[in-house]
C-alpha cells in the first residue's frame, strides 16, 4: 500500500512538474538517478534508456528500497541534501555526511588545491638620526604534500632581504625554516622527524606577518629566544583532550662558539648544518587550549651546547612561559623566558684564547614582554584596525660568571607602540613607533620607527 | 469535489519540494585559528544528527575529515561562517584537521570526533 501511495505521489508530482519541465528534462534527471545508483551497484539499470520513463522510476524505487533496508534499519526522516564535498566514503562509514552550508567557498568536484603557501614582509625601517631603510624583509613559501592520510610532508624556505649576494659580505640568506614528516598515529600520539621549529615562545612557530602587532617580531622573541629557532630533530605530537596538546623533540645542539654578549644563545642555532646531535637537546611544550580565544603555553629546553669548543661543554637551560587571550575587541599576551647557561665563565675563556675577542657570555639571561591591544572595528567586521602597545624587557647580561661584569647596554627595555590595519584578514599594514632604553650611562639606545606591509596567502 | 480537484494537485506540488531539514540532535560551534581548532574533541553519541558551526578567528582554514569523506573551507575571518551536518552512525574515533595550509604550523591543527 505504501509503495503504491509513494509511486502515486512521485508519479503526480512528476506530472505537475511536467507542466513546467519537458520530458527531455525528466528525462535527464531520471538518468542522473540511475548514474548515482550505479555508483552503489554497477549492475544496476544497463538496459534502462530503451524503457519508458515510469518502469525506470518503478526500478529506482524498488532499488531505493532494497538499499535502504540493507543500510538503514530504521530509516531516519533527516532531509539528506547531498554535501558538495563528499568525496565517496560508503555509507557504512560511521560518519555520514549530511549537508554542507553558509558561506563556505565549494571547491569542484575534482579540483587539486595545491599544497603551496607562503608570506611576505616588507618593512622600511628609520633609526633616529638615520635615514629611512626599505628591505624586502622576508618572501617565504611553505609546501606540502601528503602521501597517506597518516603521512604528511611540510616545509618553509625563506629568502631574507631579497638578494643573496656573499661575496658582498652582507644581505641576506635562503634558509630552510622546517622541513619534517609527520607520521599521524593517534590524536594523543604522533611522529615527527626532519628539520622542526623549536616549540617554545609565540612567535617561534606562530610567525605569519598578519598574526602578530607589531612590524618587527617581539625583541624578546629574537634575543632570548632565538626565533627563528629552527633544529634538525626527532619527536612526538599529540592532543591530550581538554584542551591540552603537546610537543617533545629531540633535537641538535645549539652552538656556544656563537653566543654573545649582545644577542644570547640566538646566534647558536644550528640552521641545519654543522649540527651536532652527539648530546641532542631536549624541548617539550606543553599548551593549554581549552577555552575559547585563550592559548596559555610552557615550554622547556636543555641541551649542550660545547660540541664545536673544545673542552668546555655548557648546558643551555631555557624555560618559558607564555599566554594569549582575547575578549570582545581587546587582546591580550604576554611571554616570559629565562635562559641559563652553565660554565659561561670558562666558555668566555676559551672563546677569548681562539679568537682574541672576550664574548662576555652571560650565565643567566632574562625576558619578558605584554602587550594589549584594541580593535576599533567589531570582531567580525571584514576590516580590522588594531592599536597596540607592548612593554618589552630583555637583558642578556643579567647574571655573569664570576670575573665578568655586565654589559649594561644590553639590559635594555621597549615600549613599542603602533596600529595593525588589515584590509583582509590575510593582508597587514602597520605602524609602529619605539621606545628604546638601556641601563648604560655611555652607550644610548635610539628610538626607531617603522613601516610594513606583510601578507599571508 | 470541485475544491479538492483544485487543491490535490497543490498538495501534490507541495508534497513534492524538498522537506526541511530535521533540527541537529546537536549543534557545535568550532572557532579555527592558527594553530587550534577550538574545541578539538567533541563527543557525540551514535545517531545524533550533529552540526558543526565553524568560523575562523584569522585567515581561510578547511575543515577535512578524510573518513567521511568531508572536505570544506572555513571562510576567513570577517566572511561568515561554515555549517557542517553529519550522522553519527557507528562508535569510534574520526579525526578531523586543517586541510588548507594556513601557515608554519599547519599540521599541527588536528581535532578528533568521539562517537561513543
Amino acid at each position: 500500500m505504501t509503495r503504491l501511495i509513494a509511486k502515486f505521489v512521485i508519479v503526480a508530482a512528476l506530472n505537475l512538474s511536467a507542466l513546467a519541465q519537458s520530458t527531455s528534462e525528466l528525462e535527464r534527471r531520471v538518468i542522473e538517478l540511475e548514474e548515482k545508483m550505479r555508483l552503489i551497484d554497477p549492475a544496476f539499470g544497463k538496459n534502462a534508456s530503451a524503457q519508458d520513463l515510469l518502469k525506470r522510476l518503478d526500478q529506482l524505487e524498488q532499488k531505493m528500497t532494497a538499499v535502504l533496508a540493507k543500510t538503514e534499519p530504521s530509516p531516519t526522516t533527516v532531509a539528506a541534501s547531498p554535501a558538495p564535498a563528499p568525496s565517496g566514503p560508503p555509507q557504512t562509514q560511521g560518519l555520514v555526511p549530511v549537508s554542507v552550508s553558509g558561506d563556505y567557498q565549494g571547491a569542484p568536484d575534482g579540483e587539486t588545491r595545491l599544497p603551496v603557501a607562503g608570506y611576505m614582509d616588507f618593512h622600511v625601517n628609520k633609526d633616529s638620526g638615520d635615514p629611512f631603510r626599505p628591505d624586502f624583509h622576508r618572501f617565504v613559501l611553505l609546501f606540502g604534500h601528503s602521501f597517506s592520510d597518516r603521512i604528511k610532508f611540510w616545509s618553509e624556505l625563506e629568502l631574507e632581504h631579497s638578494l643573496l649576494e656573499p661575496s658582498e659580505g652582507a644581505g641576506g640568506e635562503v634558509a630552510l625554516e622546517q622541513a619534517y614528516l609527520d607520521f599521524l598515529i593517534k590524536p594523543y600520539f604522533n611522529l615527527r622527524a626532519g628539520m622542526v621549529l623549536s616549540p617554545v615562545g609565540i612567535v617561534n612557530e606562530r610567525h605569519e606577518p598578519p598574526s602578530f602587532n607589531g612590524v618587527e617580531r617581539p625583541f624578546v622573541e629574537t634575543t632570548i629566544i632565538p626565533t627563528t629557532w629552527r633544529e634538525l630533530g626527532v619527536g612526538v605530537t599529540g592532543d591530550l583532550g581538554r584542551g591540552f596538546r603537546y610537543r617533545g623533540y629531540l633535537t641538535s645542539s645549539l652552538d656556544a662558539s656563537r653566543f654573545n654578549a649582545e644577542g644570547g644563545i640566538s646566534e647558536g642555532r644550528s640552521r641545519g648544518f654543522e649540527a651536532s646531535m652527539r648530546n641532542p637537546a631536549k624541548v617539550i611544550r606543553l599548551e593549554y587550549a581549552g577555552v575559547r580565544r585563550l592559548t596559555l603555553g610552557a615550554s622547556m629546553y636543555t641541551g649542550h651546547s660545547g660540541f664545536n669548543v673544545p673542552g668546555v661543554n655548557p648546558r643551555v637551560d631555557l624555560l618559558e612561559f607564555d599566554g594569549r587571550y582575547s575578549y570582545r575587541r581587546v587582546d591580550f599576551r604576554g611571554l616570559f623566558a629565562n635562559t641559563w647557561v652553565s660554565r659561561a665563565g670558562e666558555l668566555n675563556r676559551r672563546l677569548q684564547l681562539e679568537t682574541g675577542v672576550n664574548p662576555n657570555v652571560a650565565s643567566q639571561m632574562r625576558g619578558y614582554y605584554f602587550e594589549p591591544a584594541y580593535h576599533l572595528l567589531p570582531r567580525r567586521a571584514r576590516n580590522d584596525v588594531i592599536l597596540f602597545a607592548r612593554y618589552e624587557k630583555y637583558d642578556t647580561q643579567r647574571q655573569m660568571p664570576i670575573g665578568y661584569r655586565p654589559l649594561t647596554q644590553f639590559n635594555r627595555s621597549s615600549w613599542v607602540t603602533g596600529v595593525t590595519f588589515k584590509p583582509t584578514a590575510d593582508v597587514a599594514i602597520k605602524f609602529d613607533y619605539n621606545f628604546n632604553r638601556n641601563q648604560s650611562a655611555i652607550v644610548r639606545a635610539v628610538n626607531s620607527v617603522n613601516l610594513g606591509i606583510g601578507w599571508w596567502f | 469535489m470541485k475544491y479538492m480537484k483544485l487543491l490535490l494537485p497543490i498538495g501534490l506540488v507541495l508534497l513534492a519540494q524538498p522537506k526541511d531539514e530535521r533540527k541537529p540532535d546537536r549543534t557545535v560551534s568550532i572557532l579555527a585559528e592558527r594553530f587550534t581548532f577550538n574545541p578539538s574533541r567533541i563527543n557525540v553519541k551514535p545517531g545524533q544528527l550533529v552540526e558543526f558551526v565553524l568560523e575562523s578567528d584569522d585567515t581561510d582554514h578547511g575543515f577535512k575529515i578524510p573518513s567521511a569523506g568531508i572536505d570544506v573551507a572555513i571562510p576567513p575571518a570577517g566572511k561568515g561562517e561554515v555549517r557542517v551536518r553529519f550522522l553519527a552512525r557507528a562508535k569510534g574515533t574520526f579525526e578531523f584537521e586543517c586541510s588548507r595550509a594556513c601557515g608554519a604550523g599547519h599540521h599541527l591543527m588536528r581535532g578528533a570526533i568521539v562517537v561513543k
